[in-house]
């Protein structure tokens, strides 16, 4: 393979974005239109989600505890750590009328604690085994998954927050503590937004989509203006025609990938634990596996109007099965299996990987050899079309 | 020496009785067979085509010109015999560095510049950057497009576009170029201008291979091959075949032979 030969064609087609502008417009705004609709919309945290609070808590009688002088109201407290941005709060002294105001649909939770939820909880720690720990009774409405998320998020984070203020000027450790909450953040820190989650797949997203869909066209035309049967008859091999464009393409993902991550930087102020270069390095394995499969795509397309016909083909399962919006788990478990047969989804998993956890290639070298075992195969078989003739 | 040729009214640069060097074997094809499924596109042909020769391949649509010509490059794959160029035989890739081609369709990239289409060509076929500067400035002036050479070829007339596609095709300095029907669509005017460069590079010892239907334009080739139905029915310079069906025209001459083939 000679390099001036390969860079040739690497060149052009570059020379082409230049020329062409929508196009190369299309190649960044569309990932960033995808990043700012769905970073406002989607990205931002459940807000005012209206609350009934019944707080029947008596606290403690005076002298209970000689550590505890001014008394203890645990319901006040765990309340105070309830963001009340979150949550619009209504204090409610019914308990049924609560209940029904969720029932009619005016709440969507109601929160009750018991008259002796302060006094139970410190019994249960003091004289442990003797009696049960308290309970908060939670009425939902559980119809919004992501309220009740929300919901529930705010809660044992108020919960927690109120225990670990307890436990010093108790001097007990949390370990003790009756009511215990296990939610262990060990990445992100209960912090991570929706938009924090969703750009490394935008990232690799987009690269999946550009590559792929202008890959197809290209050939599409190179096949119908007869170039492509110009460069078959040059001294030039195929692998060094599909190796130019694969070239090029990696130039246009690096860009656009640059451009993207700077603009949820400074837009949503994301945070990219790990390091960029890994990052762009999976962004290269994609571009390449895909412009593969564009170049065997084009065979199956006659004309522009046909290579355009591919698109749902393409969008739809890396969307839907690739983990970009969703959880791979929250695909139903029959459908999962299948979500192994998209190579964005190792892409996507990757980038989440490197950016939000920081891990390196020790960690994330299935999901790399997985793409570079793509991107050989789709490659090969490219250069196998070109060369097969009649 | 512009001359206006008696047949054809084209104007041109044009010798009728071209010269050529017949020590010289360029391309031999030996029983060339291909078939599509049951249709035979092109059946056991034999021809022997010299250094400096324009040769004309000549039949009506579908009498297999292109088939032939997609042969030789590498396009397609014989179903039987062979084929050599500069006694190689094909396929053999490292010998298309001295093998030009133009196909039917225009076969340039309309998104790119006139200078940028030349560049990408010159370096598909790896001439070194200072020659390639060189070979740029004289195609331009060649196909007189000196004036569009920052223009993006989707802004170019179809005329300018084929005379991109010609240059193209000759950055490398080929010694054989291939010519699939170069003058479909082309006005009588461009027409002549081609034929007057397919002559200078005869004269400079390329040899050209043109397919066409145009019977009148075959007149200045130095030998001419009517095919039909994929068989060569006839061989020989325009002059002699001519003569030897006794008519004014190749037309004519293509007429009656077809009759004569009939019978």
């Amino acid at each position: 393979m000679r390099l001036q030969r390969t860079l040739a064609f690497s060149r052009r087609t570059l020379l082409q974005f230049r020329h062409d502008r929508r196009t190369f417009a299309f190649v960044l705004v569309m990932p960033l239109l995808m990043i700012l609709i769905f970073g406002y919309t989607f990205g931002g945290d459940v807000q005012g989600i209206a609350l009934e609070m019944v707080n029947q808590d008596m606290g403690i009688p005076q002298g209970f505890l000689p550590q505890l002088p001014d008394g203890l109201f645990l319901a006040n407290d765990i309340t105070e750590n309830l963001n009340e941005e979150t949550l619009s709060i209504h204090i409610n002294s019914n308990r049924e009328d609560a209940r029904q105001r969720v029932h009619d649909g005016n709440a969507w939770v109601a929160i009750v604690y018991p008259e002796n939820f302060t006094q139970t909880f410190l019994t249960a720690i003091l004289q442990p085994g003797t009696i049960p720990p308290p309970k908060i009774e939670l009425y939902l409405d559980g119809t919004n998954p992501t309220i009740v998320a929300a919901v529930m998020k705010e809660i044992t984070g108020a919960i927690q927050n109120t225990l670990s203020e307890l436990s010093a000027s108790l001097n007990i450790t949390e370990t003790n503590m009756p009511i215990t909450v296990d939610q262990v953040y060990v990445y992100g820190g209960g912090e991570t937004r929706f938009i924090d989650y969703f750009a490394p797949g935008v990232v690799s997203f987009a690269i999946m989509m550009v590559t792929t869909m202008i890959t197809i066209i290209l050939f599409v035309n190179e096949r119908r203006n007869g170039t492509l049967q110009r460069l078959l008859v040059s001294p030039a091999s195929e692998a060094e025609i599909v190796v130019g464009y694969a070239l090029a393409f990696a130039v246009i993902g690096i860009i656009q990938s640059i451009v993207v991550l700077v603009a949820a930087i400074l837009l949503f102020d994301i945070t990219i634990v790990g390091n960029i270069l890994l990052a762009l390095l999976v962004i290269l394995l994609l571009a390449f596996g895909h412009q593969g499969l564009g170049i065997l795509l084009s065979a199956g397309a006659k004309n522009e109007l046909q290579a355009i016909q591919f698109i749902p083909l393409i969008l739809f399962p890396s969307i839907l099965l690739a983990g970009l919006f969703w959880p791979i788990e929250s695909i139903p478990s029959y459908l999962q299996p299948l979500s192994y047969l998209i190579p964005l989804r190792y892409g996507i998993d990757a980038e989440r990987a490197i950016m939000l956890r920081g891990w390196g290639i020790g960690e994330i070298w299935i999901d790399l050899f997985v793409l570079v075992l793509f991107a050989v195969l789709t490659l090969s078989a490219s250069v196998l079309l070109l060369k097969r003739k009649n | 020496m512009k001359v206006t040729c008696p047949s054809c009214g084209l104007v041109g640069k044009v010798t009728f009785e071209h010269v050529y060097d017949a020590s010289t074997k360029v391309v031999k094809i030996r029983n060339l067979t291909k078939t599509f499924g049951r249709f035979t596109a092109v059946e056991a042909l034999n021809l022997t085509i010299f250094k400096g020769e324009i040769y004309g391949l000549l039949g009506p649509n579908g009498s297999g010109k292109s088939t032939i010509i997609k042969m030789l490059c590498g396009l397609l794959r014989p179903s039987k015999g062979s084929a050599e160029i500069f006694g190689q035989q094909l396929p053999c890739k490292p010998m298309m560095q001295k093998v030009g081609y133009m196909p039917q369709d225009t076969a340039i990239y309309l998104e790119n510049t006139v200078h940028e289409n030349l560049q990408f060509f010159g370096g598909v076929y790896g001439l070194p950057k200072d020659i390639l500067e060189k070979k740029e400035q004289e195609m331009l002036r060649f196909v007189n497009l000196q004036d569009w050479r920052d223009s993006l070829v989707s802004t170019l007339s179809g005329g300018m576009r084929h005379r991109l596609s010609l240059a193209c095709a000759l950055i490398h300095e080929p010694s054989l170029v291939f010519l699939d029907e170069p003058t479909v669509g082309v006005d009588p005017e461009l027409r002549a201008l081609f034929w007057g460069y397919f002559e200078s590079l005869a004269e400079k010892g390329v040899t050209v291979i043109i397919t066409t239907h145009y019977m009148d334009e075959a007149d200045h080739c130095s030998r001419v091959g009517l095919l039909r139905k994929g068989r060569l029915i006839a061989e020989g310079r325009p002059t002699d075949l001519k003569q030897q069906t006794q008519t004014q025209s190749l037309e004519q001459a293509f007429l009656s032979l077809t009759r004569g083939n009939e019978t």
